[in-house]
């Protein structure tokens, strides 16, 4: 085998262990560290005191906004 | 860490801490994401040049061919790598920045390492492009800009990379909500997809097959890989924030990243339907293209139950017109890629206008339109001045919404003849060329619309950057 092909193969090894193995220890992180343990809490927390749920947070085109326009 | 209880009402005192630390947030993030964003911008005009210019010649063969590095071959893949490099990469990464600060509630570090990556890119792109034009290029599709151009991208990327895992490591919310999991699959896959690639089909190059096989692992990688996971990390925290409703299913989102990780990657192989490859390999990618459908779907489901009930915000919130417009290009995209990857569609599709429209409704109907999204909402919390002319926004929307429109559908269905034609040995070549000129010219009128929304949008930015326009009061 010629030395060219020996890294080719050798390249195209280290990608399926990188991709494969990295994917495969993070989702294990995942697990261990309770990253889905609560949905309900995951899904609420892009929200804050001063943005909470059930609040808009982009009315740009609304019509108070559209006088600018006047 | 600071939790919120949903149904307790907040006191002033929590309000005005919580905003404090938003507006701190967005300010440390100032510098970078506005650098990122406003390069993306530039790119994505002079990409909109040269597709003009490739559209053009594509029914005006004789125009501008006095000049080498104006001609279809040279500027048709300037405009890829402008558009896809310059504004998608960069337009994606400013909105990476910004997300990652905020979900991790934690200012933003090393921006001004951030900014220094820009530069880099910059200088990466404009090497790139330049080099195209002048006759450089690589001729390896998505991989064309010539050396230095890749290095000096590559450095770049690492660069941002580093800077965003190291904000990660620094962030004070543990969770890891869905964005973020895109966000970081998304900067561990494109380094490494981008090295790989490049050492594989350029630098070394392995040769035949293997090329072939790299090649379009990577140039359909980029896109479900790199564009998609910031893409839906862009919708994922954008629709729910807009409107102040968490997502659907957070469960189905994950489902929706994990398989995605899963199954993209196996998908690249199906460009190469009917070429010189082992059957199996085209086969594998096959299975992996049609798998696509469960993150799709995932998707899908939850983007539309988040949104129901309140389809009317459309009104009033320019960002999420343009990330809905987005995320329903998105589901559309998907599932027709999943069915034109199967080997009897592609016997009519393949080498076609088809695929052009099907490539386009990607990135530009799903992508850019989520990206513009992502400038309208952050761009005002950076600079602090709200968007100089509501008018200026509808029209931006309404020419590149009709404008993607129009062009799917006339590439779309002249791509379908002209693949019916291509596979039919009674038509004569010259017969096709000529049947297909006015979806030709439907496509560069497409083209001008869409060119024209991206005017209005670089000059809504400017005026945004310039100062002018109210001072930015939270949006509400």
């Amino acid at each position: 085998m010629v030395p060219a092909e020996l890294m080719v193969r050798a390249t195209l090894l280290f990608s399926v262990i990188a991709f494969g193995g990295a994917a495969a220890l993070v989702l294990a992180w995942a697990v261990q560290n309770g990253q889905f343990d609560n949905f309900t809490r995951a899904a609420e927390g892009i929200f804050d005191a001063d943005e909470p749920i059930g609040q808009p947070t982009d009315r740009t085109l609304s019509a108070a906004a559209g006088e600018r326009d006047a | 860490m600071r939790e919120m209880k949903p149904n307790a009402v907040p006191t002033a005192e929590e309000m005005r801490r919580a905003s404090l630390e938003r507006v701190a947030i967005d300010a440390s993030c100032r510098r970078a994401v506005l650098t990122w964003y406003a390069s993306a911008v530039f790119w994505l005009l002079v990409g909109s040049t040269f597709a003009l210019l490739a559209s053009f010649k594509m029914h005006i063969p004789d125009w501008l061919t006095e000049s080498g590095w104006l001609t279809f071959g040279r500027v048709r893949p300037a405009h890829l790598n402008t558009v896809a490099f310059g504004w998608g990469s960069m337009a994606g990464i400013a909105s990476a920045i910004w997300m990652m600060a905020r979900l991790g509630r934690v200012e933003l570090k090393y921006g001004g390492l951030l900014v220094v990556a820009a530069m880099i890119w910059n200088i990466g792109i404009a090497v790139g492009a330049g080099g195209i034009l002048l006759g450089h290029s690589t001729s390896i599709e998505w991989l064309e800009m010539p050396r230095p151009a890749p290095i000096i991208l590559a450095v770049s990327l690492l660069i941002v990379s580093a800077c965003i895992f190291v904000n990660f490591t620094r962030r004070r919310e543990r969770h890891v909500y869905v964005s973020q999991w895109y966000i970081l699959g998304a900067m561990f896959w494109m380094p490494m997809l981008y090295i790989t690639a490049q050492w594989l089909c350029v630098e070394l190059p392995a040769r035949g097959v293997v090329q072939s096989a790299v090649n379009w692992w990577f140039a359909h990688n980029v896109l479900g890989l790199w564009v998609t996971p910031m893409g839906l990390a862009t919708a994922y925290y954008l629709i729910p924030k807009v409107i102040g409703r968490p997502v659907y299913s957070y469960y189905l989102s994950i489902i929706g990243f994990w398989s995605l990780a899963l199954f993209y990657s196996w998908a690249g192989m199906h460009h190469l339907v009917g070429g010189p490859m082992p059957a199996w390999m085209i086969s594998a990618s096959i299975v992996g293209s049609m798998m696509m459908l469960v993150p799709v779907g995932a998707v899908a489901v939850n983007h539309h139950f988040t949104m129901q009930g309140h389809f009317h915000e459309l009104k009033h919130s320019p960002t999420l017109r343009f990330v809905v417009f987005g995320a329903m290009s998105y589901t559309v995209v998907s599932v027709q890629g999943a069915f034109e990857s199967l080997r009897q569609f592609s016997e009519v599709a393949h080498f076609t206008h088809y695929t052009i429209a099907h490539a386009h409704l990607g990135m530009y109907g799903f992508f850019t339109m989520v990206m513009f999204g992502s400038g309208y909402y952050m761009i005002p919390r950076m600079t602090g001045r709200e968007w100089a002319s509501n008018w200026l926004i509808r029209l931006h929307f309404w020419s590149c919404a009709l404008g993607i429109i129009m062009y799917f559908v006339t590439l779309t269905y002249g791509g379908w003849l002209q693949g019916l034609m291509l596979i039919n040995p009674d038509v004569k070549f010259i017969e096709i060329v000529v049947k297909l000129t006015p979806y030709l010219h439907g496509r560069s009128m497409a083209g001008c619309l869409m060119t024209f929304g991206h005017v209005v949008f670089g000059l809504s930015l400017v005026l945004n950057l310039s100062g002018v326009g109210k001072r930015f009061g939270g949006g509400r």
